[in-house]
């Protein structure tokens, strides 16, 4: 039984990886582009999300329905950050140097901005982890000794019809496949008609989307937001990634719930400080005999979704 | 259709592409043929918008589209099938064809696609395979196919009989000749200098970015001094 109820909590904390590692992956997929400041994105929406219910809404709108625009207005600010991320590392080099993913700069840029937010918003609120508060904190279903939370499970399949539905978008759409022509050849798609400088910020849109998202799950999910919740997530997002593949949708998938599940298994057996050398070691044994992922490719940029 | 006046092209240190004037009238083939880094490449992608020009003028239809960016030089209907294919190997066969059509009405591409199949009947019976499981010969002709569905009224090409069995060649020039008889006018980059000029109406020789001789193909095509410098390798 506590190794059901252990896979069932690894599967929850897997949800929120999942969001956050497709967000990595699509941005490397497409871009070439390693984005730093994914986990303030997350981040942002938590601490936006509980500033807004914390200082109150207009209209009534506070308790005990607040959470819902509060979280909203998280998400707007994850994406309008991401969006000035983009504005000022990637197409700011890319005008000024033509491929912006042949420097190191954009990289060391994005790992700028999330400081910047992450120390913005410790200047605004401290350092502090506040509660967020929801009426469905307690929300569980008993199956004998088995808890299930209904908002973490709500969560998990919210997490992945949005990525399926991702997946999808970049498969049958033509927004997606020009994503994907925009992926294997820049060049290319440009001669087909795509406007690569309008397809890259629908990246960073979607970036922001996932992370806000993420951010808010944990939010509702774990009743608690703090400056520091992006850094953990960001290290465990990026393994995840790795662990199933680089530019895999699916991969992001497989990898945010193995780390998911190793993470809490890891936690329970050994302790909390073993969960990112558990983590971190199987991805490193992982590479040996996949160097490529789970579900990766050998080259970066060519087809992944 | 499309004149150049004075085309400069320059990468950083290297000039590419010198002063180049070049015309092509309504439904004509032109061949710009020359040697390896004779600046035919760059010309073309000057011409598709994928290459900035630093002086001269490109007009088609007696309007000038230096300014315009390449998605929009598509749809004024100027396409270039570019050198090494460069067809989408992560994405289908079908998938490829739907790029092509990037620009088009989404609603009449359907018809559109199944024309292409119907003139390809080898890439119809592996629409939904990778396009990287194709042979060189069909790759080309998918790049070609996926030109065609864009509904150019210019198409560029950017050698395409490079690493082409004979038969293939042979197929691919009466692919262009057909395609020219249905209006489309066509600009040819070759080194098979010989089959380019036997298919163009008129040619141009480039040597180190500038034009060197140009005229009526078949003039080029007899001319003692170009048959050694370029011809003489056939």
């Amino acid at each position: 039984m506590v190794f059901t109820q252990q896979l069932v909590n690894g599967l929850m904390l897997g949800s929120i990886y999942i969001s956050v590692a497709v967000a990595f992956t699509l941005t490397i997929g497409i871009l070439n582009f390693l984005n730093f400041t994914i986990p303030a994105l997350y981040m942002l929406a938590g601490m936006v999300g509980w500033s807004v219910s914390y200082y109150g809404l207009p209209f009534g709108l506070s308790e005990p329905l607040g959470w819902a625009p509060s979280l909203l207005v998280g998400i707007t600010c994850s994406v309008l950050a991401s969006l000035l991320v983009e504005r000022f590392t990637y197409r700011y080099f890319k005008i000024k140097h033509g491929d912006s993913t042949e420097h190191a700069i954009p990289l060391v840029s994005s790992l700028g901005f999330l400081l910047i937010f992450e120390y913005a918003i410790l200047g605004a609120h401290g350092s502090e982890t506040r509660g967020f508060h929801t009426p469905f904190t307690d929300l569980n279903w008993r199956f004998a000794d088995l808890v299930i939370s209904i908002p973490q499970v709500t969560s998990l399949i919210l997490s992945l019809c949005i990525v399926v539905g991702l997946s999808f978008m970049l498969k049958k759409t033509r927004i997606g496949r020009a994503l994907r022509a925009t992926a294997e050849s820049p060049d290319t798609a440009t001669l087909m008609g795509v406007e690569v400088r309008k397809i890259v910020p629908i990246v960073f849109v979607l970036t922001g989307l996932l992370c806000g998202l993420a951010g808010s799950i944990f939010a509702v999910n774990y009743s608690e937001v703090s400056p520091y919740m992006g850094d953990h997530v960001g290290t465990k997002a990026i393994a995840a990634m790795v662990i199933g593949g680089l530019g895999s949708v699916w991969g992001a998938i497989a990898g945010g719930l193995i780390v998911g599940i190793s993470e809490t298994f890891s936690i329970h057996f050994f302790g909390a400080s073993s969960a990112q050398i558990t983590v971190w070691g199987l991805l490193l044994v992982l590479l040996i005999f996949r160097p490529n992922g789970l579900f990766g490719h050998n080259a970066i940029g060519k087809g992944k979704f | 259709m499309l004149k150049l006046e004075n085309v400069d092209v320059r990468y950083g240190p290297v000039h590419a592409v010198k002063s180049v004037s070049l015309e092509v009238d309504e439904a004509q083939i032109v061949a710009v043929v020359g040697a390896n880094g004779a600046g035919k490449s760059s010309l073309l992608r000057a011409v598709a918008g994928a290459e900035k020009i630093n002086s001269g003028n490109i007009s088609f239809d007696g309007r000038p589209v230096n300014r315009l960016a390449a998605p929009e030089r598509v749809k004024q209907g100027i396409t270039l099938v570019p050198e090494g294919r460069q067809i989408f190997v992560s994405m289908t066969v079908e998938e490829n064809l739907l790029m092509g059509a990037y620009t088009q009405d989404q609603v009449q591409i359907r018809s559109g696609i199944e024309a292409i199949f119907d003139r390809f009947p080898n890439l119809a019976s592996r629409r939904h395979s990778l396009a990287s499981v194709l042979s060189g010969g069909e790759q080309q002709m998918l790049a070609i196919g996926r030109a065609m569905i864009a509904r150019p009224r210019l198409m560029m090409l950017d050698e395409p009989s490079l690493g082409l069995s004979p038969i293939l060649v042979n197929q691919l020039f009466e692919l262009i000749l057909e395609l020219n008889r249905q209006g489309i006018s066509i600009l040819l980059v070759e080194q098979n200098t010989k089959m380019a000029l036997q298919a163009a109406e008129r040619g141009y020789v480039l040597e180190l970015g500038a034009v060197r001789m140009e005229g009526k193909a078949s003039d080029l095509a007899a001319d003692k001094s170009l048959a050694e410098a370029y011809l003489g390798d056939e």
